[in-house]
């Protein structure tokens, strides 16, 4: 199991390299003249000259990335070029709000879509085509309208929660708890319909398998089969795609955070992308990445856990 | 089995009535606090690198101005309680009110003045600019300092009441550690996350308190539009500049809509000398541009009204605004053709403008639609919204859609007209233009005005633009506070806003 580990750790470092590397390359390839905006309005051919040597944009593109990469190494993402607040330190403001929003949204579609997804499984009949009904529609309605829709009815006809803003744990953990709420549900909706489908058609084959009658027919009570047994043999599909739709919920924040006013990392790498702000947007790209890697090595933790079958040695 | 069920519909439930928990954190009233929703993302606290237009709320607590701007915009006494120019008007004397401390005990005397003009200059943002004309700063005496200008500024004293006369303690010019200033309030770093959220609790030591009857100013930064509106309509915010298209939403919620004029908006003509596209070297060309639009069109239905249609450059409120200059070029299409053949293009140009669409779609359609309409074709290329603005100060485009603050007389000429004005891409030198504009500059009162009236007149006949109307900067307000709104001020200073009660 180690050694599985560690291979998937090293095959995550040389991903983050790569990944690294291109973005890195595309932000030099956009053209976006940063130096330009940054300097403001009223800058002078040789103020815009000054400004592009001080930032080194006026060495090759290689030794530009060399820099990057040998200060990135030992941990310093050096400072965003609009702002002058050092990257690590404000990704260190932004991350727990992405972190916040989209782990709350996967922890309730998780929830959600199990009961859903087992209930219409063992139920099936009206349920179940209630069930079907509700993923699809979930399914096609896009987050950001979803987002709009419930910080229109929610928070601002209603005034239940919040409309836009985020409260740090720290300062109040109510008030936490009520600035994601929102962001939340409407980034679950999404995953809790293609989840709860997937934990329904799973659910349904379990069920349907030679065991299950022979653990009836053992005169072992329902409850006990449907969450010891069919539950467990069903989960690692569902947890397939629960990864991938984590995955996909981080960039998907973007928006989420857009439409309530949330500071996270999502908006702040579609601002930074647009003005060009290379270091800041590389602290980005480095944090998704290894976001996804570890992810992914949760998951393959989690089968393991789930179905020795799957464990490797 | 049936437990199953009963559990779904029990956690479903359970986060259902999770969120309807506590009241939703109410802002504004009673505690004293204003509450601001800001669009754009913070320039950093070094005043060089400030920008004007919304950036100032910003700086406005911190650092006090040498001037204030009254709601008419005229100059009134601030740091600086009074100054005057010599006879050439290129020596401005000011004498510094006494005994004022920045926050870090440094004393606020003719030195620390002296200090940050000189600073800010040297920047290259909006701020720096409007400070060009200074060539050095004397410190007289600690409370007196002498500003000598390589060319009279008929601008300078007003600009000094915005970020480009604040003034921050000579310790701390460069701001990294958080801005110093001797302003009504002071940034309190527990309750600012850099980029989303800003508080300022009172300096106790202001001298002018009674200036700023708010407690507490809180600064959101939201740049989503929506955000913003929701934001305001859910009572999180006391102010928010909002689109007019929601205006309407939020007279319907019972709070108040704030608009005032901010920017002539229509089509500006880069290329007046013609080096990109020859046809608009023009006069008869330009005029005829002039005549291909439905002004009174695009106010009321691209703008939903808050807009009135306008041929000049000038708005009411400036010393060069002339009535009569208000409708010299009424929508006619076929006298454009006629004025098109006439200077030689009876079939028309082809011109390549960038498409404004990301920032203004409803004026890229009509204006494509009103150039096709009098046989110019357009050729538009995509131009992502960051990159509008740099491309088009490099000249890369000879026309386009857009639109300039309402600035005064000066303000404008030495952004557009000049050869060195930051948007005058093409720097095109008129010299005829150019003795007018040298002239006016060191002239004074009512014989100033002629001149700017005289210079607002020739860059009409000449269709240096084609100006459609004049936009409103339209705001949300809550019913907590009071605004008033300043002409020439984009954004509403904070000392304009006074709790409603």
């Amino acid at each position: 199991m180690l050694t599985f580990l560690l291979r998937r750790v090293a095959a995550g470092l040389v991903l983050l390299y790569v990944l690294a590397t291109a973005a890195f390359a595309m932000m030099s390839l956009t053209g976006t003249d940063a130096v330009r905006n940054i300097s403001g309005n009223t800058a002078t051919p040789a103020q815009v000259a000054a400004k592009t040597h001080e930032l080194g944009l006026d060495r090759p593109w290689i030794s530009q990335y060399g820099s990057w990469l040998g200060h990135a190494v030992r941990g310093d993402f050096g400072v965003s070029w609009f702002s002058g607040d050092p990257v690590a330190a404000s990704l260190a403001l932004k991350v727990p709000v992405t972190l916040s929003v989209v782990v709350a949204g996967l922890i309730l579609a998780t929830a959600l879509s199990i009961v859903l997804g087992v209930a219409a499984a063992v139920r099936r009949g009206w349920l179940d085509r209630v069930v079907q009904v509700l993923a699809i529609l979930g399914y096609a309605v896009p987050s950001f309208l979803a987002a709009l829709a419930l910080s229109v009815i929610v928070a601002v006809k209603l005034r239940w929660l919040p409309a836009t803003g985020y409260v740090p744990f720290a300062v109040s953990p109510s008030g936490w708890f009520q600035s994601i709420t929102l962001p939340a549900v409407s980034l679950s909706i999404g995953v809790i319909a293609a989840t709860a489908q997937q934990v329904r058609g799973s659910a349904i084959d379990v069920l349907r398998q030679d065991f299950v009658r022979t653990l009836r027919s053992r005169g072992i009570s329902e409850r006990r089969v449907l969450f010891r047994h069919v539950l467990r043999n069903a989960a690692p599909p569902a947890l397939t795609v629960l990864s991938l739709q984590f995955i996909g919920l981080v960039g998907g924040a973007v928006i989420t955070e857009k439409v309530f006013g949330l500071p996270g990392v999502g908006s702040a790498a579609v601002t930074a992308s647009t003005n060009g702000d290379t270091p800041l947007v590389m602290g980005v790209v480095v944090y998704l990445v290894f976001i996804v890697v570890a992810v992914n090595l949760l998951v393959d933790v989690a089968y393991g856990w789930l179905n020795p079958k799957v464990r490797v040695r | 089995m049936r437990r199953v069920g009963l559990a779904g519909t029990a956690l479903v439930l359970v986060s259902a009535t999770a969120c309807s928990g506590g009241a939703v954190s109410g802002m504004g009233d009673g505690d004293g606090t204003l509450t601001l929703a800001v669009g754009v993302t913070a320039t950093p606290w070094d005043l060089a690198s400030a920008g004007l237009g919304d950036y100032i709320n910003y700086y406005e607590p911190v650092f006090d101005s040498l001037v204030r701007l009254d709601r008419y915009a005229e100059a009134t006494p601030n740091l600086a309680t009074s100054w005057r120019y010599d006879t050439s008007r290129t020596v401005l004397t000011m004498k510094l009110r006494k005994g004022v401390r920045f926050t870090d005990g440094t004393a606020l005397d003719a030195a620390a003045v002296k200090a940050n003009l000189l600073h800010t200059k040297e920047g290259t943002n909006e701020a720096a600019g409007k400070l060009r004309a200074i060539r050095t700063v004397d410190a007289v005496n600690p409370s007196t300092v002498a500003i000598h200008l390589s060319a009279p500024d008929p601008s300078l004293i007003t600009s000094l009441g915005d970020p480009s006369g604040m003034v921050a303690s000579p310790k701390a010019l460069d701001g990294k550690k958080g801005p110093v200033g001797s302003g009504p309030y002071v940034l309190n770093k527990s309750g600012t996350t850099n980029g989303s959220v800003y508080t300022f609790t009172r300096n106790r030591d202001y001298w002018n308190t009674k200036a700023f009857p708010f407690k507490k100013i809180v600064i959101r930064t939201i740049s989503d539009p929506t955000a913003r509106l929701n934001a305001l309509l859910g009572e999180q915010v006391d102010w928010a500049r909002i689109d007019p298209r929601s205006a309407s939403q939020v007279k319907g919620r019972g709070l108040q809509v704030s608009s005032h004029v901010d920017a002539v908006e229509g089509l500006y003509i880069w290329d007046r000398a013609g080096k990109i596209v020859p046809a608009l070297g023009k006069v008869k060309v330009r005029q005829a541009l002039n005549y291909a639009f439905d002004r009174d069109a695009i106010a009321k239905k691209i703008n939903m009204g808050y807009a009135f249609a306008t041929s000049q450059m000038a708005i009411p409120e400036s010393g060069a605004y002339e009535k009569s200059l208000q409708r010299t070029y009424p929508y006619d299409p076929g006298k454009a053709r006629k004025l098109l053949a006439e200077a030689g293009y009876p079939h028309g140009f082809t011109v390549t403008m960038p498409d404004v669409s990301s920032v203004a779609a409803g004026q890229q359609a009509v204006m494509t639609q009103a150039l096709e309409d009098i046989g110019v074709k357009v050729k538009t290329k995509k131009v992502p919204s960051t990159e509008l603005f740099t491309s088009l100060q490099r000249g890369k485009y000879a026309m386009s859609w857009f639109k300039l603050a309402s600035y005064r007389p000066w303000d404008y000429i030495s952004t557009q007209l000049t050869a060195d004005g930051a948007w005058n891409p093409a720097k095109d030198f008129d010299p005829k233009l150019a003795k007018l504009i040298a002239t006016a500059r060191k002239a004074t009162g009512a014989r100033q005005n002629e001149l700017f009236k005289q210079i607002n007149r020739y860059v009409q006949t000449n269709a240096f633009n084609a100006p459609w109307d004049v936009l409103d900067s339209v705001h949300g307000v809550s019913n907590s506070i009071k605004v008033t709104p300043q002409p020439f001020e984009s954004a509403i200073p904070i000392y304009q806003m006074t709790p409603a009660s």
